[in-house]
């Protein structure tokens, strides 16, 4: 925000800015128009988003066992004995598992890596929760890890970082795997996706159908 | 591609050098999302042509085509590691508004023959890349006399130093208190040859380890220096190399600057 601006807005209001502005994908006009929003809103509401964002700070914790955010180690999943706990989906961020979660095709663990390996901004493995994931598969029983980072660059780098140091484990990893979406149109898929879309094609089902039978 | 990151909800925010106008900054509007023409051809490293709206604020991009996606690089670990530090590299030189293309055609025909290229000739590459790009902007390493007294070199082991810019003859060695590396007659030698041969002469170069090191370590140090800062793809191109075994091992000691010795070299 630039002085003049500053200098113009009470003090509260402006520090109300300053801390929007500093959210992910909040730029100045955003900032400004929620700061008037709240200032606009009942003083019950406001409190109760005041309480949720201390609660979130004051209760939530990482789950120990998958890195995960929760309110209790271990979380509702890594205590769930119903779970297949021969399998570990890794995945960048806690809202990629609630994604695979959305699924329903998924009963294994997960681990988040809460990031993913960026060497341009100077991320490496170190800053992830990479160390946590080996400690973790020389305890637990897993017979297969896999890797659900996201299918560009640097997350395929992350799984290639992650295959080369579970090699010598001796575990099976699989990837996700990747082509195109549904809805999508083949004019306008770039060439890695349709590549990786004819690596992965299966059988139609009337064909297996007809061989088994 | 250079460099991306997330914005907002769904969009991206991407850095792309560009040959007519150096650096750029655009926004792709929801290219997080599967469904998305834009999300595929996106991404690092891509070579792409892109067709972009300016507005009042940051520029959208409204189409893209990939024109070379490096699928060989994306495929193997050590020249992903390898072609990220060249993008970072070029991304370091390059500013906006500013005609970039010497360093764009130096990066896209590196990136391509990387794609192809084997490990073992893989960091030869890189060092001719970094004179190259030196060269290009005008800060290549003073080689053939002494950066100080400018008097010709004599054939046997002399010191680099990148505050000077180049190599020190034994009589200006002392004269400043610069960080000095020792620079053994076959590392000027190799510097010299990687600095003025085209790629296709310089694959055939055998290098040893201890003078690949050397030249590692000389040409980080004056890329240190030139760009005030480090390049951070270096970490993971190390780290690939060290704790994955890719290649060859890393350039010993510590990372230039704190790594140079002082003072005279034996």
């Amino acid at each position: 925000m630039d002085g003049h601006r500053a200098a113009s807005l009470a003090p509260p209001v402006a520090r109300l800015i300053e801390a929007f502005r500093k959210l992910p994908g909040v730029g100045p006009k955003s900032a400004q128009r929620l700061a008037y929003h709240l200032i606009r809103m009942p003083r019950a509401e406001a409190e109760s988003l005041a309480e949720a964002i201390l609660a979130v700070k004051d209760r939530i914790v990482l789950c120990q066992v998958c890195q995960n955010i929760t309110e209790s180690t271990p979380c509702p999943i890594c205590s769930d004995q119903s779970r297949d706990r021969t399998r570990i989906c890794v995945v960048e961020e806690p809202l990629d598992s609630m994604a695979i979660e959305r699924t329903r095709s998924y009963d294994g663990l997960y681990h988040v890596l809460h990031g993913v390996i960026s060497p341009v901004n100077g991320i490496g493995a170190d800053d992830l929760k990479v160390r946590e994931l080996l400690e973790r598969l020389r305890d637990e029983s897993v017979t297969e890890v896999i890797l659900a980072t996201n299918p560009n660059l640097e997350g395929e780098a992350t799984a290639m970082y992650l295959q080369r140091l579970l090699k010598p484990l001796g575990i099976a990893v699989s990837r996700l795997a990747r082509g195109l979406s549904s809805g999508a149109d083949l004019e306008y898929a770039d060439e890695s996706t349709l590549a990786h879309a004819l690596q992965g094609r299966t059988r139609s089902a009337d064909q297996d159908a007809s061989q088994s039978l | 591609m250079v460099r991306m990151s997330d914005l907002g909800e769904a969009d991206r925010l991407l850095v792309l050098l560009t040959p007519g106008r150096g650096l750029m900054r655009a926004t792709a509007r929801s290219a997080r999302k599967p469904g998305s023409k834009l999300g595929g051809h996106l991404d690092l490293l891509c070579h792409v042509s892109i067709s972009i709206s300016t507005g009042r604020g940051l520029d959208t991009v409204s189409q893209a085509d990939t024109l070379e996606g490096f699928r060989g690089l994306r495929d193997d670990l050590g020249r992903l590691s390898r072609g990220l530090y060249l993008a970072e590299l070029a991304e370091r030189f390059a500013v906006e508004e500013a005609a970039s293309h010497g360093p764009f055609r130096l990066l896209v025909d590196t990136l391509r023959t990387l794609e192809k290229l084997p490990a073992d000739a893989a960091d030869s590459l890189l060092r001719w890349y970094e004179l190259r790009m030196l060269g290009q902007h005008g800060f290549a390493p003073q080689l053939q006399r002494c950066v100080d007294c400018e008097s010709a070199l004599e054939q046997k082991d002399h010191v680099y130093s990148a505050a000077r810019g180049g190599i020190v003859c034994p009589n200006c060695r002392t004269r400043g208190d610069d960080p000095l590396l020792p620079a053994p007659v076959t590392v000027i030698k190799i510097l010299r040859f990687l600095g003025r041969a085209t790629w296709p002469e310089a694959i055939g170069l055998k290098v040893g380890d201890d003078d690949r090191r050397m030249v590692e370590r000389v040409l980080r140090s004056h890329l240190h220096y030139v760009l005030d800062r480090d390049v951070k793809s270096t970490g993971f191109l190390d780290e690939v190399r060290k704790r994955l075994g890719v290649a060859e091992a890393a350039p010993e000691g510590d990372p230039p600057g704190d790594g140079a010795r002082t003072g005279p070299q034996g």
